[in-house]
């Protein structure tokens, strides 16, 4: 497909996943998305290191990072989701206003 | 004792006598109140409440209907010989002679409280007239040493202000002219105070009297005898403030305590000026000490020499009460009559002349100004004569005059009569205060009342004082051998011959007006039958020793002063005496008008001297004649044919008559204008300005708040608490960010 | 083909109501991007991303919306009222940064060219030893925070 192509796809997986975040009220939701951006820029890192940068595996290995690390981050933040569901007995973030002004 | 330890000891000796009768004058007096029998040590009028009262009415359980102290309203207006008589608009105001019950604690208008009950005592006035009295001595003594010695006098004290280029030094400087003064000053100062110890008595305020007094000797003082400009203006104001607290001595009577601030207002409007004036010299010229302010004045442009001049001049105009200015100086009249015959007679008015002759270096060199000068005398002489005509009450009559007799000095300033100018100060002192006092004597005499329609016949009863004060309307009116006589036609004589024809003959109509009006005075006061009510003629007498006293002796210099300082006309000893005071003016023939005789004369190097059988000698006959012919019209009017004035009036053509007699009678309107002008304008001003700081101004600060209130309460809306709001702000501003980075390069 | 997955799987993702649908979604898309990886050439890529992604995350995710019971309700409004905003915002990213992608020249070759495997993992061990192990630190500091998130309170029970 081509490098322009990769990074397009990715672009757009990107920008799908920020507007899923800032516009849906699931909080759970909320953390899927985050883990659509990653995976977009998890996409692009790799179409690099194919296209752009042959006989490179550092683009390979960061996005065996970022997965990790995803993989831990969505551990944490589900625990808090839980948790916060647990005592507000609702998904709703709009219902997380504490720090309302 | 040295001549310049006598100097320094002029001025110290009265604020000396201020500071005792301050500190130890209550405890001398004893004076009754009015409440309870018991003498108190509170001389003075403190309690002024309801509350005051009530208390001391609690303590009320002696008899003392035998005290009648306190008129009550109904009393007053009962025998009042004013009550009804509201059509003479220039004594209408609190002229009935009213004090609102709340306020009268027994404050006598005259100075009588009837007695009753313990003898009340005045002990106060002692120290401070003996201070006076020794600085009279040291004043005597200077003169001498200046006059007749010839020497001038600098005492330095010590340097006051010595900031950067800026140097005051508190000294003393005494030639000729500050002879002359403190003759006229310390003189009638101390009679003046001896007058007031029969005069005040039965005062609650007798120490409080003395202290003023004292301190505006001091006052006075200073100011002739200061070497700079800056202590002038220092004793210029102390005698303004004195003023104030003299005319309003009687505080408790609302016209009194109006009639003060009246005066003190219009006069810090020429201090104004005088003030401006003095920053111009010192800023041109950096030094405020005569002279070396003298020495470098010619050094200036000649519009600024003007500027200064007229800046100086426009204090005089308030001090002196020349017009536009002159209005607070008959409502000064409120005052006791010592202080109307020190103040606004002898002394504090005369500062305006004074200066402007210390000035002369300046004045000289601005033809202009000068002639400023001359034109407001000459206009004040005839306006301020114009209203004295009608006056009915006997101190207004005075005080107009003072008005126009103070105009002739400015007059004759003006044209360059230095000399005569002071000549008729020195003159003017002594023979006004006399007519001062001696009219307080009648008021006293007479019971109080000051209306001269309501006098009549004294003459028999009151006889010194008959005498002496037709002695010194002699003098006013200008009849020869009197005081007024020299010196008024020396300044008509010199208006003449320096080329001012016009001005000479309106001198000559003030000096017809002037006797006759003085005159008129005479004729109603002491002549004829009492047209008083019926019980006041029984109490009609003469006056106490101490007040006739100083009235005899004030009756001699105002009879030999014209012939020992006026003989030969235009050249007598005061010329001799004041020679270096004016010499440079003199150089530089100031006010001499070209084709004049006098400036023939110095254009052929002659000197003008006086001629008996000449131009002087028809001069003389002119000014004599014009004032016998006032006192023979006053004569015809007054005392022969006492219709004749009504008539008079009806016959002027046009039916003017009676609309002239009431401009007259009220004084010309000017107080009117005065007051609407600047009284109601300055109420609306300041409405119209308190209108823009509480709306625009408030409002601003006020609308600074309410913004920084509303825009907060927008704002925080954006405090969702919800992590996606801010979360599309953060998405937002990176856009913005992304766009301006890839746009903007 | 695998593309068409990707962006049809993340745009179901943000629109579907039920939220398990959503996740569905997410494994589809995350599926194709496996896919993706393998046509790349990056093969242990893919492998990881099934094995993480498909095998854990998402049946994590699944197992959150079963234990709060979120999935059961329909919500009625999905979506915020910023949501037209914030769609506008996405499209602004995506056409800044698609732009940009599209117009700059990233040398790039022709082909994809294979990751070699063995440099793969000997680069793991030696270039990138260090965050590989700090990567395991923050593993174990993950699990332990979950785990303390998660627990119920036990101190009701205690008390009894």
């Amino acid at each position: 497909m081509g490098l322009s192509g990769y990074l397009v796809v990715s672009t757009l997986l990107f920008g799908i996943g920020a507007f899923g975040f800032l516009a849906r009220r699931n909080s759970i939701l909320m953390l899927i998305c985050i883990e659509l951006m990653l995976n977009a820029v998890n996409l692009s890192l790799v179409a690099f290191n194919a296209y752009a940068g042959p006989g490179e595996v550092t683009g390979a290995i960061f996005a065996l990072m970022i997965m990790a690390v995803a993989a831990a981050e969505a551990t944490v933040g589900l625990g808090l989701v839980i948790a916060i569901i647990r005592t507000r007995q609702t998904a709703e973030v709009d219902e997380y206003s504490e720090l309302k002004e | 004792m040295s001549t310049e330890l006598l100097i320094a000891l002029i001025p110290a000796l009265p604020i000396a006598g201020f500071l005792f009768a301050v500190l130890l004058g209550p405890r001398l007096d004893r004076v009754p109140t009015h409440h309870d029998g018991h003498d108190t040590h509170d001389s003075d009028d403190a309690h002024g409440t309801d509350e005051a009262h009530a208390a001391h009415a609690a303590h009320d359980d002696v008899d003392d209907s035998a005290f009648r102290g306190i008129p009550t309203e109904e009393e007053q207006a009962a025998t009042s010989p004013h009550a009804g008589h509201h059509d003479d608009l220039a004594n209408a105001a609190g002229a009935d002679g009213v004090i609102p019950a709340e306020l009268n604690d027994g404050i006598g208008q005259t100075g009588h409280v009837t007695p009753g009950g313990p003898q009340p005592v005045y002990r106060s006035w002692f120290v401070p007239v003996l201070l006076v009295a020794a600085s009279w001595v040291a004043s005597m003594i200077v003169f001498a040493n200046v006059v007749f010695g010839g020497e001038t006098y600098h005492v330095t004290l010590y340097e006051w202000i010595g900031s950067g280029d800026f140097h005051v030094e508190i000294a003393f400087l005494v030639d000729g002219l500050t002879a002359m003064l403190l003759l006229v000053v310390s003189s009638v100062g101390l009679l003046v105070h001896v007058y007031s110890i029969g005069y005040m008595n039965g005062d609650r305020g007798f120490w409080r009297f003395f202290a003023y007094l004292n301190l505006f000797m001091f006052s006075m003082l200073l100011l002739i005898l200061g070497d700079n400009f800056l202590m002038l203006y220092v004793g210029w104001e102390a005698v303004g403030l004195c003023s104030y607290l003299l005319i309003g001595f009687w505080y408790k009577k609302p016209s009194a305590a109006g009639a003060a601030k009246k005066a003190f207002v219009v006069n810090r409007i020429g201090d104004f000026g005088f003030g401006l004036g003095i920053m111009a010299i010192w800023t041109a010229l950096g030094t405020l000490q005569f002279e070396e302010v003298f020495e470098t004045i010619g050094t200036l442009d000649p519009t600024l020499i003007t500027v200064i001049a007229l800046l100086l001049f426009a204090g005089a105009v308030g001090k002196s009460a020349q017009f536009p200015l002159h209005v607070w100086l008959p409502d000064a009249m409120e005052g006791p009559t010592p202080v109307s015959a020190l103040i606004h007679a002898a002394t504090m008015v005369n500062a305006g002349v004074y200066m402007v002759a210390r000035a002369n270096p300046i004045f000289a060199e601005s033809p202009v100004a000068m002639w400023v000068v001359a034109s407001i005398g000459v206009f004040t002489a005839i306006f301020a004569a114009a209203i004295a005509l009608t006056q009915n009450d006997i101190k207004k009559v005075l005080a107009y005059s003072t008005v126009s007799q103070l105009a002739y000095m400015f007059f004759a300033l003006g044209i360059g009569a230095w000399v005569a100018a002071i000549f008729h100060l020195v003159a003017h002192g002594f023979f006004k205060g006399l007519l001062f006092m001696a009219s307080g004597s009648v008021i006293h005499g007479a019971g109080g009342e000051q209306d001269m329609r309501f006098m009549g016949g004294l003459r028999d009863r009151m006889r010194w004082t008959y005498w002496t004060m037709v002695i010194g309307s002699l003098a006013l009116a200008g009849i020869p051998i009197f005081a007024g006589f020299f010196s008024k036609d020396e300044i008509l004589a010199e208006a003449f011959n320096r080329g001012y024809y016009l001005f000479y003959v309106i001198g000559v109509v003030v000096a017809f007006m002037t006797a006759f009006y003085t005159f008129r005075m005479i004729f109603m006061t002491f002549w004829g039958e009492w047209r008083g009510p019926a019980e006041a003629w029984h109490h009609v007498h003469e006056s106490a020793r101490t007040m006739v006293a100083p009235l005899v002796i004030l009756a001699v210099p105002t009879v030999l002063v014209g012939l020992f300082l006026g003989i030969p006309p235009e050249g007598g000893l005061i010329h001799t005496w004041l020679e270096e005071v004016f010499h440079h003016a003199e150089e530089l023939h100031a006010g001499v008008l070209p084709g004049s005789i006098l400036d023939e004369a110095l254009a052929h190097g002659e000197h003008h001297g006086f001629e008996l059988f000449g131009i002087g000698g028809l001069l003389l006959l002119v000014g004599a004649t014009a004032g016998a012919l006032g006192i023979w019209l006053a004569y015809r009017w007054y005392v022969l044919n006492p219709d004749a004035p009504r008539r008079f009036v009806e016959r002027i053509p046009l039916g003017l008559g009676p609309g002239m007699y009431a401009a007259s009678v009220n004084k010309y309107y000017v107080d009117d204008v005065y007051q609407l002008v600047f009284a109601r304008g300055g109420v609306y001003l300041s409405n119209l300005l308190w209108w823009f700081d509480a709306k625009v101004i408030d409002g601003a600060v006020n609308g600074a708040g309410w913004l920084a209130s509303r825009s907060g309460g927008i704002l925080r809306h954006t405090q969702t608490g919800r992590v996606q709001n801010y979360g599309l702000g953060i998405a937002t501003g990176m856009v913005l960010v992304l766009v301006a980075y890839l746009v903007i390069r | 083909m695998l593309a068409t997955g990707v962006v049809g799987g993340g745009l179901a993702v943000v629109t579907l109501r039920n939220i398990i649908h959503s996740a569905i979604a997410m494994m589809v898309c995350f599926g194709s991007l496996a896919g993706m990886y393998l046509l790349l050439g990056a093969g242990i890529v893919a492998a990881a991303q099934v094995l993480i992604y498909l095998g854990a995350i998402s049946v994590l995710i699944l197992f959150a919306i079963m234990l709060t019971q979120a999935g059961d309700a329909n919500l009625p409004a999905p979506f915020h009222r910023q949501v037209w905003f914030a769609a506008v915002v996405a499209l602004a990213t995506i056409g800044l940064i698609g732009w940009v992608v599209i117009s700059t020249d990233w040398g790039a070759g022709a082909e994809a060219v294979a990751v070699v495997l063995d440099e793969l993992a000997t680069a793991l061990f030696t270039d990138f030893a260090l965050p590989f192990e700090i990567l395991s630190l923050l593993l174990l500091a993950a699990i332990i925070g979950a785990i303390y998130l998660a627990r119920r309170p036990e101190e009701d029970e205690r008390a009894n």
